[in-house]
């Protein structure tokens, strides 16, 4: 076969050259489908960063009593790091509480000083593994048979617990749609480079009918005369798919620091794991989308 | 060489097929001329021997195999055995002589030593050795011709089908090009013309194998076109 690879992309090349308008439109619509497939990736993954900062933030607290026995709050403490779903318990005492309320209430210093008594309660902030168990966290505290000793108000367990269960819904269904639109999205750019392959090959195969028959007639296997049209195929969506990789890397370097520059409560980033991963499906994606597409214009106007 | 039996062929149902109960047996290193009208079913012939298209009844043996049982992906290795001539040559107009010819080793894979060695030597054969760097165009009909049939020779098949090979030509320029196969037969190769060239076959006394609406109505060694007709 070795004389055969030279000849198979000296012919692929020569094709791509005799039919370059309409290489060219193949190789803009794989680098603009697949740039906006890499976008529509990198913005999942950063949208991915954005909500599990957010559910980082998602956590119980549980309001103690003033004068709750150290040894119930600490027995408490010591069932809810038994529980493997939880992360970390820290307390928080009423002075620590007020701390922090001054802080939050820094630009209104007047209804801190206005305060005699201090009327915060001492919690337990309680940090779990996964912000998805939020619920049936709050469930077991419910039932542990301490927290009613120390809760702020045990006849009333929901004003003694906080947490963020609804945002954390909210969130998970808008991810849950972006991530459908952003699905639906990618499958259609999909078939739209395909199809623009199969035109494309479908004109090269044109160009060269001539040359198609005579080599049919002079008995050249039918692999052979598939192949340079395949490489054409892969060609084009390669050269489409480094392109928009390209694109990608240049608006990572340059636009990124400029958008996390005005949403610095965001965190914009991608890491270069997700990068690699990026890079990876987009030119994989894109030779699979040649093959596929020449494949198929190959068995509808090429028969051999 | 070649062997049809009972070989019919209907295109499409409810019309007049285009070949009727054919039995032919050629043996190898003949010449045989195969005449009719147009829509005699001389082109059908031609085509069912290069598996272009399969017989609706009957079984066809070429070069030692059988057609019918053939699977797709062997039939360029039954066309490697078969040249092929056209009435309108079939080059390529941007390759020269010899790349044309190069051409048909070139895509079945051979070796450049063997081009190389192969493709002057038919040129020879032919009579187009000054013309080896000319392109299509700048070539006379029957020169044409000449670089078709070394085409279709330079792989030395068993087999040479040739369809109106000078239905294009002038009566001085065919002489030329029948003479020329008619070389290439006393190489031992099988000769198969399908012409409707009066003349020629007259002069030639070669085998005839006459067909008229999809049947064989005539078949002798040394015979003409035909009479009347």
């Amino acid at each position: 076969m070795g004389i055969n690879a030279g000849y198979f992309i000296r012919e692929s090349f020569v094709s791509f050259r005799r039919n370059w308008v309409m290489s060219l439109g193949a190789v803009i619509t794989i680098y603009l489908s697949l740039l906006l497939v890499g976008a529509s990736v990198g913005s999942s993954v950063v949208v991915n960063n954005i909500v599990e900062s957010v559910e980082d933030k998602v956590s119980i607290r549980i309001y103690l009593k003033d004068g709750a026995a150290t040894e119930d709050v600490d027995a408490l403490q010591a069932a809810l790091l038994a529980d493997d779903r939880i992360k970390e318990v820290s307390y928080t005492t009423k002075d620590e509480a007020l701390e922090e309320f001054k802080a939050t209430m820094e630009d209104s210093p007047e209804i801190v000083d206005q305060l005699e008594v201090n009327p915060l309660p001492a919690s337990l902030d309680v940090n779990l593994n996964d912000p998805q168990d939020v619920m049936d966290v709050v469930e077991s505290i419910k039932a542990n048979e301490t927290f009613p000793n120390v809760a702020d108000k045990p006849e009333e367990p929901e004003k003694s617990l906080k947490y963020g269960q609804q945002i954390v819904n909210q969130l998970f269904a808008f991810t849950r749609i972006l991530r459908t639109i952003g699905v639906a999205f990618i499958a259609m750019l999909a078939s739209i480079s395909l199809i623009f392959i199969n035109n494309s090959i479908r004109l090269a195969i044109y160009a060269r009918r001539k040359e198609i028959g005579i080599m049919r007639l002079v008995g050249a296997s039918n692999w052979f005369i598939r192949t340079p049209f395949l490489m054409e195929g892969v060609l084009q969506s390669l050269i489409g798919a480094v392109l928009a990789l390209g694109t990608l890397g240049v608006v990572t370097v340059y636009v990124m620091p400029i958008v996390r520059e005005q949403l610095p409560f965001l965190p914009f980033s991608i890491s270069s794991t997700a990068a690699i991963q990026i890079s990876l499906i987009l030119v994989v994606s894109g030779m699979i989308i040649g093959a596929v597409g020449s494949a198929f214009a190959l068995r509808r106007y090429l028969k051999v | 060489m070649i062997s049809m039996r009972n070989v019919g062929k209907r295109y499409v149902p409810d019309k007049p097929p285009a070949l009727v109960d054919v039995n032919v047996e050629i043996e190898q290193g003949e010449f045989v001329f195969l005449v009719g009208h147009s829509g005699s079913g001389k082109s059908t012939f031609i085509k069912l021997m290069l598996r272009e298209i399969l017989p609706t009844t009957g079984s066809i043996n070429v070069a030692g195999q059988d057609l019918i049982k053939m699977r797709n992906w062997k039939i360029p290795y039954l066309r490697r055995n078969i040249g092929c001539v056209f009435q309108d040559f079939k080059l390529l107009p941007n390759k020269t002589t010899y790349e044309n010819v190069a051409f048909a080793l070139e895509v079945i894979g051979r070796s450049k030593h063997v081009i190389r060695t192969q493709v002057p030597e038919v040129l020879r054969l032919v009579g187009l050795e000054d013309k080896i760097e000319s392109y299509p165009d700048e070539l006379s009909g029957g020169e044409q011709q000449r670089v078709s049939i070394a085409r279709a020779f330079v792989n030395r098949p068993p087999l040479l089908l040739a369809d109106e090979p000078t239905g294009n030509l002038d009566p001085a320029t065919s002489l030329g090009i029948m003479s020329l196969l008619s070389r290439i037969n006393k190489t031992g190769t099988t000769v198969l013309i399908a012409t409707h060239d009066r003349e020629m076959v007259d002069s030639m006394r070669k085998r005839v194998i006459a067909l008229e609406g999809g049947r064989i109505i005539r078949d002798q060694s040394r015979g003409v076109y035909g009479y009347g007709d």
